[in-house]
């Protein structure tokens, strides 16, 4: 994992994909994001970030069913692969590792 | 269910992948449909807009397969071969749009070369960030000033309070006659410093010899540029060696303790030598008066001290030290700006040289723009000759992406062929620019990055110029323009129209700018100067010429050389010394304005043939209490508000003066500043008086007086080089700027003329060409040929007109918001606006008629016979 970079962001795209499992496509991670993280999140960042993500192999995607509130447009839906999810779990150890090592950590 | 509106459908189509968009667009349109339901229609549609438009990112951009796949080298080279078979299809009209972009070009090339100079200004030195001029802000009279002298006391004190402050040095260059002696070898310089020790690690001045850190510790030790040591001591090693410094009387010797590398022509400073301060100090006292305001003082601050917390900490230091300075505060201005924003307006920056920047920056756009729209004209307005060629490869099967890529390859070869003239040009005319801007600009010191946005620049001036033709072009309509030959466009032409309006508005406002600045500098040469400048010279009162001086008036004055002679502290052009705490009776208390001092002898009235309108001149023979009097100026006496002035006493610097004169305002310094009052003292300072102002005979011949003034000065003060000031060139050489900003304004205009004329005659060709049968027609069925120019040339000077009705109101405001930089300044009227309007419809007249009138000459059988 050493030569392995994910921002912040595509990081979270990433998890919120496995969140999402079946229903993982660029507005639902949009909404779910805004509305799980409480931030501002704009469309064309997630949909950057899942085309990165796409193109370094965590993720595959699918073109989807289409609903009437897309106006009849498809979806793209992504689906976390395997190198994915070891990336996410040793991003996870790596986190876990290094919060034991912040010495007495007390919220101020 | 909404849809997206149409125009943000058609920006995604445009910006996103194909591969993509459908995704992207369901995405909008799901998240539209759920705001509309959440926070309602107006803010959902507002909230889609910025949602849409932020799709416009490299990370979207970058994957369209297309920007990724550049045409190919073979169709590359066919779009080249087309191109330069179309610019050498229609000479003139290649020579035309070559020729516009050329000149603009090389015209906006000089002025960002100078531009950039001007930005580079001390960026060299490695603590820019951290330097500091100390400036003072005070409240007076109700507005609040600013200005950057400061006492002699402030430096050290600074050092020694405050712990934020690294080092605190007191800097000055008072620019009086010094003469350097080694050996044999006298010179004579002005460009002297006075300095404390830190300032050569504070600023990146480095020395070639000697020790930074200690060159200017002792007080007897002085620091040369490359050149002047050159000069001194030739190709000696001049460290250790001793020189001779005169002033007045005096002599000093200074041991060479450093050589500095000879300045660079980006920084403000341009001294040749420095003395430190310590040297004055110790030879007349340190001076500790917190009311004399008579150095710079430059600061560093430690590293990574905010400026804010600083500034806050030195505010009242001179209140705590002063009892008579508590309206001042001082405050640290960033060394880096004071050059560019060091205008002050009650108490804040309000710009300064920057606002110069920026109009020049315009100014060197508009003319790439002129340029830009003959090229845009030229190519929308021949369309019809292309649409065949367009037609035939849309038919054969080229989608529009290939054409409007064929004819950006056009307008990027024009470019690229006019970028390349440019260089060529400008190189040749940088020398007179130089000449102009009294400058030494090179193109040879630009680093590599000003050629990167040159060539960007260059990039961009050809998708400017060629992405509307190319888009336009290259939608024409295909099978139409088969079938019936295609038709100009209504959109098109009005299009058109705009542009040569907005052509000729520049113009318009460029000829309005040149006969104003013509007209304020004409207004500010004639002013009443109040005292007459032919005539009058004035050489420094150095060496022995100090202890000869009476027997060398009195040999100027019995030759008949000189009608008049008096001394003075300094020359009518240069300020050398103002006070606001002069006293008299029933003055305000709260009043401190500043008040002008001259320091003369006698006789000054008729020497510089000022104009009493009271009393009499200061006269030493006959009034030997004379060297106590004063003569003022109306200003000072409409300060002082005297009903009978003549024989009042005014008090300064701790002695009483007694008014025996008043003259009429004259022009001190320069006419760019306002009148101010102005005292001349008798000689009770005698020790100031530093020049001897000579009116000459005007009747002999001028080398002549001069030569017998040179003669006279080399019996009375053999030691000293001879130097003598002309008062009216001394008076012209403030016209300096003035002159630069005439001839650049004038060639500006010149040139955007020349490329907006080239650029009607250009579309007068191609309209000549669409008209020629009509013409026919109409000369056969017996229209006049003055009626028929009149019916040609009508339509293309309609836009003309337009441009005037616009933009003389525009320029008018221009011009009144640059006027208002003078205190005194000519007033705008009417008939200038008509001068540029006439100026400008008899070019473009002209222009037009040479393709009109031989048009309507010609002999209708020549255009009509071909059907």
């Amino acid at each position: 994992m050493a030569n392995v970079f994910l921002n912040e962001f595509e990081e979270l795209a990433l998890t919120m994909v496995a969140v999402l499992k079946e229903d993982a496509y660029g507005a639902a991670i949009t909404m779910e994001m805004e509305k799980l993280l409480e931030r501002k999140v704009t469309l064309s960042a997630v949909h950057v970030a899942l085309y990165k993500l796409e193109d370094k192999g965590y993720l595959k995607s699918k073109v989807g069913g289409a609903t009437n509130e897309r106006g009849g447009r498809s979806k793209r839906i992504y689906t976390i692969t395997n190198s994915g999810t070891v990336l996410l779990k040793a991003m996870r150890e790596k986190r876990v590792e290094l919060w034991g090592m912040v010495p007495q950590f007390k919220t101020i | 269910m909404k849809a997206l509106p149409t125009f943000i459908a058609k920006l995604i189509r445009t910006i996103c992948p194909d591969h993509l968009v459908d995704q992207i667009e369901g995405d909008l349109i799901e998240l539209y449909n759920y705001d509309v339901k959440t926070i309602g229609h107006a803010r959902a549609r507002r909230k889609l807009f910025w949602t849409a438009l932020r799709f416009f990112r490299p990370g979207i951009l970058m994957r369209n397969r297309v920007s990724l796949n550049p045409p190919s080298a073979s169709m590359l080279s066919n779009y080249s071969k087309i191109a330069v078979r179309v610019m050498s299809r229609s000479k003139t009209i290649t020579a035309i749009n070559i020729s516009g972009l050329a000149f603009g070009l090389s015209a906006a090339l000089l002025l960002f070369v100078w531009i950039y100079h001007e930005f580079s200004f001390e960026k060299f030195h490695r603590n820019r960030e951290r330097l500091y001029v100390a400036w003072n802000r005070a409240h007076e009279n109700g507005e609040i000033h600013c200005w950057s002298t400061t006492p002699r006391v402030l430096a050290p004190t600074l050092q020694k309070e405050y712990a934020s402050i690294e080092h605190a040095v007191s800097f000055a260059q008072w620019g009086s006659t010094q003469r350097f002696r080694v050996g044999e070898k006298n010179v004579l310089k002005t460009t002297g410093a006075y300095t404390e020790p830190s300032f050569l690690s504070m600023f990146s001045f480095p020395l070639l010899k000697g020790d930074a850190a200690t060159a200017l510790n002792d007080p007897k030790s002085i620091v040369l540029t490359e050149d002047f040591a050159r000069d001194l001591f030739g190709n000696r090693d001049p460290l250790g060696e001793t020189v001779t410094v005169s002033e007045d009387e005096h002599n000093f010797e200074f041991t060479v303790t450093g050589v500095l590398k000879d300045l660079p022509s980006n920084t403000a400073f341009n001294f040749e030598y420095i003395i430190p301060y310590s040297f004055i100090d110790t030879n007349w006292g340190l001076d500790d008066f917190w009311g004399n305001n008579s150095v710079l003082t430059l600061v560093m601050t430690k590293p990574d001290v905010n400026d804010q917390f600083v500034n806050e900490q030195v505010r009242d230091v001179e209140k705590k030290h002063y009892k008579d300075g508590q309206h001042i505060e001082i405050f640290l201005y960033p060394f880096l700006k004071n050059r560019l924003y060091s205008r002050f307006e009650n108490g804040v920056p309000a710009g300064g040289r920057i606002d110069e920047m920026i109009v020049v920056s315009i100014l060197a756009i508009c003319l790439v723009l002129i340029g830009c729209i003959n090229f845009i004209n030229l190519s929308t307005a021949r369309a019809q000759k292309r649409a065949k060629e367009i037609s035939v490869r849309k038919v054969t099967g080229a989608v529009q992406r290939s054409l409007v890529v064929q004819f950006l390859v056009e307008s990027m070869i024009t470019c690229g062929v006019a970028a390349l003239l440019s260089l060529g040009l400008a190189y040749v005319l940088l020398p007179y620019f130089n000449i102009v801007m009294q400058e030494q600009l090179s193109f040879f010191e630009l680093p590599v990055s000003f050629w990167a946005y040159f060539a960007g620049a260059i990039g961009l001036v050809s998708l400017l110029a060629g992405g509307y033709p190319a888009f336009y072009l290259s939608s024409l309509p295909s099978l139409r323009v088969l079938k019936i030959g295609g038709t100009a466009s209504k959109t098109n032409k009005v299009m058109r129209s705009t542009l040569v309006v907005a052509q000729f508005g520049i113009a318009i406002v460029l000829i309005v700018g040149s006969i104003v600045v013509y007209r304020q500098s004409a207004f500010l040469q004639n002013m009443e100067r109040g005292y007459a400048v032919n005539n009058l010279v004035y050489v420094p009162l150095t060496g022995e010429l100090q202890k000869n001086y009476s027997a060398f008036r009195e040999e100027l004055l019995s030759q008949g050389v000189a009608s008049a002679v008096s001394r003075t502290s300094t020359p009518f052009t240069e300020q050398w010394s103002s006070t606001g705490s002069m006293t008299w009776a029933g003055k305000n208390p709260e009043d401190r304005t500043d008040i002008e001092r001259i320091v003369t002898d006698e006789g000054m009235v008729k020497t510089a043939a000022l104009t009493l309108i009271a009393g009499r001149d200061i006269n030493l023979k006959e009034y030997p209490s004379d060297s106590t009097a004063v003569v003022i100026n109306e200003s000072a006496l409409r300060l002082m508000n005297f009903k009978d002035p003549i024989g009042e006493t005014i008090r300064d610097n701790g002695i009483d003066w007694k008014i025996v004169g008043v003259v009429k305002d004259f022009v001190f310094v320069s006419p760019f500043i306002q009148k101010s009052p102005v005292v001349l003292f008798g000689n009770k300072y005698s020790s100031s008086l530093s020049f001897v102002y000579i009116r000459l005979d005007e009747k002999m011949p001028i080398t002549k007086v001069v030569g017998a003034v040179e003669a006279a000065h080399r019996k009375y003060n053999p030691d000293y080089p001879f130097e003598l000031h002309f008062a009216d060139a001394e008076y012209q050489r403030s016209f300096h700027f003035l002159e630069s900003t005439q001839t650049v304004a004038g060639a500006a205009t010149v040139l955007a003329i020349f490329i907006a004329c080239i650029g009607l005659l250009g579309l007068s060709i191609y309209m000549i060409e669409v008209k020629r049968k009509e013409i026919g027609i109409r000369k056969v069925l017996g229209g006049s040929v003055f009626g028929i120019t009149r019916l040609l040339s009508a339509s293309s000077l309609r836009p003309i007109v337009l441009a005037v009705i616009i933009f003389s109101p525009m320029s008018w405001f221009a011009m009144e918001s640059w006027l208002g930089l003078f205190p005194y300044r000519t007033s705008l009227d009417l008939g200038m606006f008509l001068l540029a309007t006439i100026l400008i419809l008899l070019v473009a007249v002209l222009t037009v008629s040479t393709q009109t009138i031989k048009v309507a000459l010609n002999n209708p059988v020549d255009s009509l016979r071909s059907d």
